[in-house]
């Protein structure tokens, strides 16, 4: 097996598995944070298993190794078959799909030994983040090209999405990463401000355009029906890229900010709910009358919850992004609960979704075990909603218990129990993860080959 | 409208770039010459390395740093402004507050209080989730320690100072022996706190409820039995307070509770006795001394003279039981 492999679709399929890799790593990561949380003796003396180190690893493994990864993986399958042409350079894709996994090792293990640049989501360290960057520029010509050297004249609504992924995240990881210090940061209240930019729109211009362009081209392939309306397409994609870019200041609403930045904020993370609708009727009405296909499809399965999730996700943000709603749930579990749904339950069950289309057509076998993907699907699904529960009354009971005079420490003994279910339930989600890492390797080394 | 590859790439690229220049440009523009607040402060090269242990270990994941006008807890008394955190790179003003907002919280304890706490924070805070920090070579727990004692800026350093005066004082009171620094704290305690009985009845459900409270804030220090033998005894100069030796220091030979309240709402500052006026209504901090007269120095002023007009439920006065104790109702056992 070569390195950088020039074999079609391998650049697909290593992203991919490389996905399935950093879910179950990162998910490790989560359980053990969650963990700490329970019982905060559990790890003893060890520096590298401390809870801000811990934390960090797994955020960031997930944001910027499992989601996005499994999604560029589905999407170097089927941009180039919306295109009718070939991926312009499998060895390109796969030179960046190896400098992406170099960059999530490098950032795991520096964030463990302790080096991190301590702001949320752009925790790793300048080298790392290099490496990411490159990764982009890897991609973003190897798509140029492939979309330059097109066969079909029209570009299906899911090229959009995969290419602004690309390009935008490609310009916002420089930026939000102040990349031009050394440190990675911008000083003072600026730096907050420049952070949370970063944060939103790593979820808002990576994860979401790269969970819906999939959604948009698994959707008509699994019901076998065109797309319901190219106008709604146009809509939420250009307000999603409108909209989604002045929200990050709703994570600031309390913090001595300028005034007039919470007020954009609040605004367009209302205006959100825009996007958000317009891609899910678009998407539910292309279903509409098949919906049996859909859910008895295991692909179709994962992408209609995640769209099921994006709703609750997509009206959840806007309200919670209301002053008199963070008066309760900011700082608290509350946000905990919602940034799960949104990263595993959303753009995560589509990915996952996309993963198990993509796996057999990029191998050229067929699925090891429908039966544990399956059980993936249940696994994730029970795991995402009892965290949403559960973290979201722990930071109601937190946020209420502030805003009536209570101290921080007096509430911690109040969320113990959530945190104790929410440790329990984490093991759910390792346990998807792992399967479902058993079952794409099964899949490739000993899957059924498909007779062409 | 008809998609392109161009239309995609630039059109996508213009609207980041027209989105970045209102919410980071702009804002970059207004903020780049930001004044300094009254307490903002350069820090010190040991505080400068202990923020870069902070940040590096994930602390501001869990501690915020920023007060709100909503807010209850350590710092409250002043709300965060913008020219508190200039020059300072990464921010660390935080998203969660799984432990307390630490923007003022240099001065609150003094050093050998957050000795204990690195080295276990459940050895002073029993209840806490936070990570143990033993870990840390001292010379790194030093560094974390000037960098939290210097939270606030210069309203900090009045508190550090005020924290190192009368930790002298009370170094000295120690070492004149046990009762001569009982008397040294019972002469800090104001005229009116020392004759005053506690006004709660020492009943069975005052005496539970002080006990929960004792377990969930001084074990760490006083131990379980109230002999100053906490995990952190080896910690604090001057170590945490025996209880049994207040039997034979009473005021006037027959009061206790009004002390034991005033020191535990106000705290000993300098010693790492903090205040708990914060985290303690009134009647939470009666029942703990209430829970500590009865058990661990063997005598309560609780319900004696001098009162006012007893509230409704509470037992007659001058009707205690030779025991001492009163029945589960709060009433005085029938002859």
């Amino acid at each position: 097996m070569k390195l950088i492999s020039n074999e079609q679709q391998s650049a697909a399929r290593a992203f991919l598995v490389s996905g399935m890799v950093w879910m179950a790593v990162g998910a490790t990561f989560g359980l053990l944070g969650g963990m700490a949380l329970a019982a905060p003796e559990v790890f003893g003396n060890v520096p590298w298993l401390t809870f801000g180190r811990v934390r960090a690893a797994h955020i960031n493994l997930v944001v910027v190794g499992f989601v996005p990864m499994a999604l560029l993986g589905a999407g170097l399958h089927f941009v180039p078959a919306l295109l009718r042409t070939r991926l312009y350079s499998e060895r390109m894709a796969n030179g960046a799909m190896w400098v992406w996994n170099a960059a999530l090792l490098l950032g795991t293990i520096t964030l463990l030994l302790g080096h991190s640049q301590a702001r949320e989501y752009a925790d790793y360290i300048w080298p790392v983040d290099a490496l990411i960057v490159l990764a982009f520029v890897l991609l973003l010509y190897d798509l140029g090209m492939t979309m330059a050297r097109r066969q079909e004249p029209l570009m299906y609504v899911s090229v959009w999405y995969f290419a602004a992924a690309v390009v935008v995240t490609g310009s916002l990881f420089p930026l939000g990463n102040a990349m031009w210090n050394w440190n990675g940061a911008m000083s003072g209240v600026m730096d907050a401000i420049l952070l949370w930019f970063y944060g939103h729109n790593v979820v808002g211009l990576l994860l979401t355009p790269l969970a819906i362009a999939a959604a948009y081209y698994l959707v008509p392939v699994i019901t076998k029906r065109p797309l319901y309306s190219h106008t709604l397409s146009l809509v939420g994609f250009w307000t999603l890229l409108g909209f989604y870019t002045h929200i990050g200041g709703h994570h600031l609403l309390q913090a001595p900010i300028p005034a007039w930045l919470k007020v954009i904020s609040v605004i367009d993370s209302v205006m959100m709910m825009i996007p958000v609708l317009v891609v899910l009727i678009n998407l539910w009405l292309t279903a509409r009358g098949r919906y049996g296909e859909l859910l008895t499809d295991l692909s179709g399965r994962f992408i209609f919850l995640g769209t099921v999730n994006y709703l609750v996700v997509g009206i959840q943000g806007p309200l919670q992004s209301l002053p008199s709603v963070q008066r309760v749930t900011h700082f608290t579990n509350w946000t905990v609960a919602h940034a799960h749904l949104a990263v595993l339950g959303f753009a995560g069950m589509i990915g996952l979704g996309a993963l198990w289309y993509t796996l057999p057509r990029v191998c050229g076998r067929l699925l090891w075990s429908e039966k544990l993907a399956n059980l993936q699907f249940w696994l994730v699904f029970v795991g995402v909603w009892a965290f949403m529960l559960i973290l979201t009354a722990g930071g109601v009971v937190q946020g209420n218990a502030w805003i009536n005079g209570e101290t921080v420490y007096r509430t911690v003994p109040m969320i113990a129990p959530y945190m104790q279910l929410r440790a329990l339930f984490g093991v759910t989600i390792l346990l998807a993860a792992y399967l479902g890492l058993y079952n794409v390797l099964m899949t490739i080394y000993k899957g059924k080959r498909i007779e062409r | 409208m008809r998609m392109t590859p161009g239309l995609v790439l630039v059109g996508s690229v213009m609207v980041f770039s027209a989105s970045t220049f209102a919410v980071i440009v702009v804002p970059w523009l207004g903020l780049r010459e930001q004044a300094p607040s009254g307490i903002w402060r350069e820090l010190k090269p040991e505080e400068e390395a202990g923020r870069r242990l902070y940040a590096s270990n994930g602390c501001t994941y869990c501690h915020s740093q920023f007060v709100r006008t909503q807010d209850w807890d350590l710092g409250m008394e002043r709300v965060s402004q913008e020219g508190d955190y200039v020059a300072q790179s990464p921010h660390l003003l935080g998203t969660s507050r799984t432990g307390p907002d630490l923007a003022q919280e240099g001065g609150e304890h003094p050093d050998d209080w957050h000795l204990a706490h690195f080295a276990n924070p459940r050895n002073t805070r029993p209840q806490s989730l936070m990570p143990k920090f033993g870990w840390l070579k001292p010379e790194e727990t030093r560094q974390l320690i000037a960098y939290v004692q210097s939270l606030g800026g210069r309203q900090a350093d009045k508190r550090v100072a005020r924290q190192k005066e009368w930790k002298a004082k009370a170094v000295a009171a120690y070492r004149a022996g046990a009762d001569a620094n009982i008397r040294w704290l019972h002469d800090h305690v104001p005229e009116p706190w020392r004759a005053m009985p506690n006004p709660y009845p020492a009943t069975a459900g005052s005496l539970a409820r002080g006990e929960k409270v004792y377990q969930d804030f001084c074990t760490g220090c006083h131990g379980p039995v109230g002999d100053g033998q906490g995990p952190s005894e080896a910690f604090m100069d001057p170590p945490p307070l025996n209880f049994t030796t207040l039997r034979r220091n009473l005021v006037e030979g027959k009061y206790i509770g009004g002390i034991l309240y005033y020191q535990i709402m106000n705290g000993i500052t300098g010693t790492a006795m903090p205040y708990f006026k914060h985290e303690l209504e009134s009647a939470k901090i009666w029942d703990v001394s209430n829970f500590i007269a009865v058990n661990f120095i063997g005598f309560d002023d609780s319900n004696t003279e001098p009162a006012g007009i007893d509230a409704s439920y509470e037992p007659m006065r001058g009707e205690r039981p030779a025991s001492g104790k009163w029945s589960d109702e709060g009433q005085v056992d029938a002859p």
